[in-house]
């Protein structure tokens, strides 16, 4: 059963068409890279499909049910994660507590058991906390836990987000180009975590500029130009498609 | 035959004469240095108090306190701003509210501890017109706070649409970042925002002088409606903060004349109940600005 | 932040304990007098542990949750009017219904929570700046409806013949009504100290103050934002308006000049003085700034060449130069964290 079936998705601010018309769906466990100039609307259209954004008109269907319009924080909980272009690490918050913040159905996020200090929070804290430390670990940035996160380098703001967006056990991650400002020495290290979480069944959706970066990776390839999807298919097709070659030389 | 509303008219054009003047230099700040300036009142005080200084210490005509009164405020506002806003532009909009609280704090403070509480009259002289038939009166006063408003607005506009810098201000507000890869100078538009401003706010403060008095607190009073005034037209837009404060001066002058006499001590609280509306229903005023999170 | 190993002496027991012992304290026979040359601390203590409320709430709304709330007066007036209107008995030209003291305490609390459901529910989607106009409007509009309906509030003159319940209930005259009030004052202060604490230092408090960095990331990362908004704003409303409550109960009567603008702008410097987001600091920045106009005051008798109006405005100045200083070259405050408040010092 598809995953994720996106429908006639239209955006406009003011006079400008962010997001004609734009359709696509994802298979559960592919890999899936969408591309475009400059102001195709990738970015717009991951705002509407994530809840970050009203779209005009258009479905969203994730997982079977219709989730147009849903606010983001239901959809995050529901399965469907996304990251943002510029690394969002909560600057403020240290690295433990930027990972422990999406802990799902924590009961110590409610006032009452804040203030009572109850039993039932204290344990979902300790087992987040397990749980955090293993990502953290996972992604080697568990000696900066006690760190605020403004202290991290560029690159493992990345891999934060990344650990972060995994404590909700997403179905689905949707990374807003996660390979921009990377070194290429991070960025073989991220596509390496990438590949491993969809081994373990993780469907992506990967926005990114460049196309080399995305070859080896994914299993389709979507291309958005003025806020249309003008080619979809394996690398291999899309990279060999006139039109495709054309929007990109021509931009 | 009386004319109805015309009375009202003309005091809605006086009440909404110097409250633009304050409007148009509050929306400026706002649009082009991105902060509200809660210390906006206190640059119309210190142009009250320069203006009676002129009259009755320099004795020279209202015309000329009302150059000197916008020279000195200008200038003083200005400096103010170099001072204390400017080294910390970057801060964020909470920052730089906090300072101009604190800023007007000291210069509202600062003006009382020197001058006294006391209610300063400017002594100048009114003609009144009478149109008993058409049922309204019109003072020279009147006359001249409303002429020397269009007069300034004019002056303004002339400045927006023909002069490099007021062209580059435009550009500016629309869209800053634009504006400075384009190789416009920010910060000598800055300089320029807080002498027009505070310029004009000086301007308002004598003609507050001249209607009401000069005391300490007169620009801190009008400061609300002020800004009323400015989201009302849009914050950030010249021309909506002129519209919006017409707008509202009219209202209240109208108000104050069909309510009963019990509420209309209520105007100032009414304006503030307008300004609360204004930003629910339509925050972005007349131009429609950004004014909600997302 | 987000520390669950209790620490040693626990506020909000301690402050339990403490309310007990005070309300056994006011039924015993017992009371203490302390002596007549005390009474200006003792007064300036209770308003300030009133304003240590208000600030408790502030402290959540802008210290953990970013949220610029600039009419936490609104909340207080509100409170203090609805407590005084429901108990007074046969106010001086206003509305007084005579009933016993703790349905006005109930009333004063629902009323200013029914004020933050409202106004929360308007104006928490607006951006930071205007959220703080439009609270600051409300504050203004508040008070000028208590001037402008004097018939119901006794305007400037105010409400008078409210139940005074601390010190009906002690012996001893002035001294000893003080006393008792501010042991009263005190656990419940305390205690409202250590559930705000306790709030605030839980994962609770984690999203909070990830609303305050990025609201949008936290709704992305699953969090219902504007349901937490609106909530701590609630609760500052709530304790704004207990706040309230307790100020006329304590005084007998119900102002305007209570309520003024003042509140705020003390409030406001107290919690940025000590640091905004420390929940001890704010309350080390009020007792600051608080003590600093106690100690003004005495300067006072000591330049007799000033005049009093001269010398409240020079003091104004001082406060504001404070805030000046205070935001330009420490914004963290005195206890705050500049890397959790994310500013350069």
């Amino acid at each position: 059963m598809t995953l994720l079936a996106v429908d006639s998705l239209h955006r406009s601010f003011g006079s400008l068409v962010a997001v004609d018309d734009v359709s696509f769906e994802i298979e559960p466990g592919e890999v899936v890279g969408m591309i475009g100039p400059n102001g195709a609307g990738k970015t717009t259209t991951f705002n509407c499909v994530s809840g970050v954004l009203d779209s005009d008109a258009g479905t969203v269907t994730f997982d079977g049910e219709d989730v147009t319009n849903v606010p983001a924080y239901e959809l995050a909980r529901n399965g469907l994660v996304r990251t943002f272009q510029q690394t969002r690490e909560l600057s403020t918050m240290t690295v433990e507590a930027n990972v422990l913040l999406p802990t799902p159905a924590h009961p110590g996020e409610r006032a009452w058991h804040a203030i009572t200090r109850s039993e039932a929070s204290q344990q979902r804290e300790r087992e987040a906390r397990e749980q955090a430390m293993e990502l953290l670990d996972v992604f080697d940035i568990r000696s900066k836990a006690d760190e605020y996160a403004g202290t991290l380098s560029g690159g493992q703001r990345k891999l934060l987000e990344l650990a972060r967006a995994l404590m909700l056990d997403p179905t689905m991650l949707m990374l807003d180009e996660p390979f921009a400002g990377v070194n290429p020495t991070l960025t073989t290290e991220l596509v390496a975590h990438l590949e491993s979480l969809n081994d373990d069944g993780l469907t992506l959706l990967i926005i990114e500029h460049e196309l080399e970066t995305l070859t080896d990776l994914v299993d389709r390839l979507i291309v958005l130009t003025d806020g249309r999807v003008l080619a979809s298919g394996t690398p291999a097709e899309v990279t060999s498609n006139e039109e495709v070659i054309d929007a990109y030389l021509g931009n | 035959m009386a004319l109805p509303l015309a009375q009202e008219l003309i005091f809605g054009l006086v009440i909404g004469s110097y409250i633009a003047l304050g409007a148009i230099g509050f929306t400026l700040v706002y649009g082009l240095v991105n902060m509200i300036n809660f210390a906006h009142g206190e640059f119309i005080t210190i142009g009250a108090f320069v203006g009676y200084l002129a009259v009755v210490f320099g004795g020279v005509s209202l015309p000329v306190a009302l150059v000197v009164a916008l020279g000195v405020a200008a200038v003083t506002g200005w400096a103010i701003a170099r001072l204390t806003f400017e080294p910390m532009n970057d801060a964020g909009a909470v920052p730089l509210l906090l300072m101009s609280i604190g800023l007007g704090l000291v210069l509202r403070n600062g003006m009382r501890a020197i001058a006294g509480p006391d209610r300063r009259n400017v002594p100048v002289a009114v003609t009144t017109y009478r149109f008993d038939d058409l049922g309204f009166f019109v003072t020279s006063n009147q006359l001249f706070i409303i002429g020397v408003t269009l007069f300034v607005v004019l002056v303004l506009h002339l400045f927006l649409s023909r002069t490099m810098v007021g062209i580059s201000m435009r550009a500016t507000a629309d869209n800053e970042r634009l504006a400075l890869v384009s190789g416009i100078d920010t910060r000598q538009i800055r300089n320029a925002v807080w002498l027009a401003a505070s310029g004009l706010a000086g301007v308002a403060g004598v003609m507050l002088a001249v209607s009401q008095s000069a005391n300490p607190s007169v620009g801190f009073g009008q400061l609300l409606l002020i800004i009323t005034a400015a989201i009302l037209g849009g914050a950030g837009s010249p021309y909506g903060a002129v519209a919006g404060s017409y707008l509202l001066g009219v209202g209240i002058a109208v108000s104050v004349a069909f309510l009963p006499a019990d509420i209309v001590a209520l105007s100032s609280t009414m304006a503030f109940a307008i300004l609360i509306v204004v930003l629910l229903v339509r925050p972005g005023g007349i131009a429609n600005t950004e004014v909600r999170t997302s | 932040m987000s520390r669950l190993e209790l620490p040693a002496i626990d506020a909000t027991r301690a402050g339990l304990v403490l309310f007990v012992a005070s309300i056994a304290f006011l039924y015993s026979p017992i009371f203490i007098r302390p002596p007549s040359g005390t009474f200006v601390f003792l007064e300036l203590a209770v308003l300030f542990l009133l304003y240590a409320l208000i600030l408790i709430g502030l402290n959540l709304q802008f210290g953990h949750t970013g949220l610029v709330n600039f009419g936490p007066v609104a909340f207080f007036a509100v409170g203090g009017y609805a407590a005084a209107i429901l108990t007074a008995n046969d106010p001086y030209r206003a509305v007084g219904l005579g009933f016993a003291w703790p349905v006005g305490l109930v009333a004063g609390v629902l009323a200013a929570v029914a004020l933050g459901v409202l106004l929360g529910f308007s104006t928490l989607k607006l951006r930071d700046d205007f959220l703080a106009i439009v609270t600051l409007a409300v504050a203004e509009i508040i008070h000028g409806l208590t001037i402008t309906f004097r018939d119901i509030t006794g305007g400037s003159i105010g409400l008078q013949n409210v139940p005074r319940p601390i010190a009906d209930m002690t012996g001893g005259g002035g001294g000893a009504e003080l006393f008792a009030t501010i042991v009263v004052l005190g656990s419940v202060c305390l205690l409202a100290y250590g559930v705000f604490h306790r709030l605030s230092a839980s994962p609770y408090g984690r999203v909070l103050r990830a609303i305050r960095a990025d609201e949008q990331v936290t709704e992305t990362l699953g969090k219902r934002v504007f349901r937490y908004k609106l909530v701590v704003f609630i609760y500052g409303a709530a304790i704004g308006g207990l706040a309230g409550a307790l100020l006329v109960f304590y005084n007998g009567a119900a102002s305007a000049s209570f309520f003024t603008i003042d509140v705020t702008v003390i409030v406001w410097i107290g919690m940025l003085i000590g640091g905004a987001g420390s929940d001890r600091g704010v309350l080390g920045g009020l007792a600051l700034i608080m003590g600093f106009q106690l100690l003004t005051r005495f300067f006072n008798d000591l330049l007799p060449f000033v005049t009093q109006d001269q010398f409240a405005s020079i003091r104004l100045v001082l406060v504001g130069l404070l805030l000046m200083l205070v935001v330009k070259y420490r914004p963290e405050g005195i206890w705050g964290t500049a890397e959790e408040l994310e500013v350069e010092s």
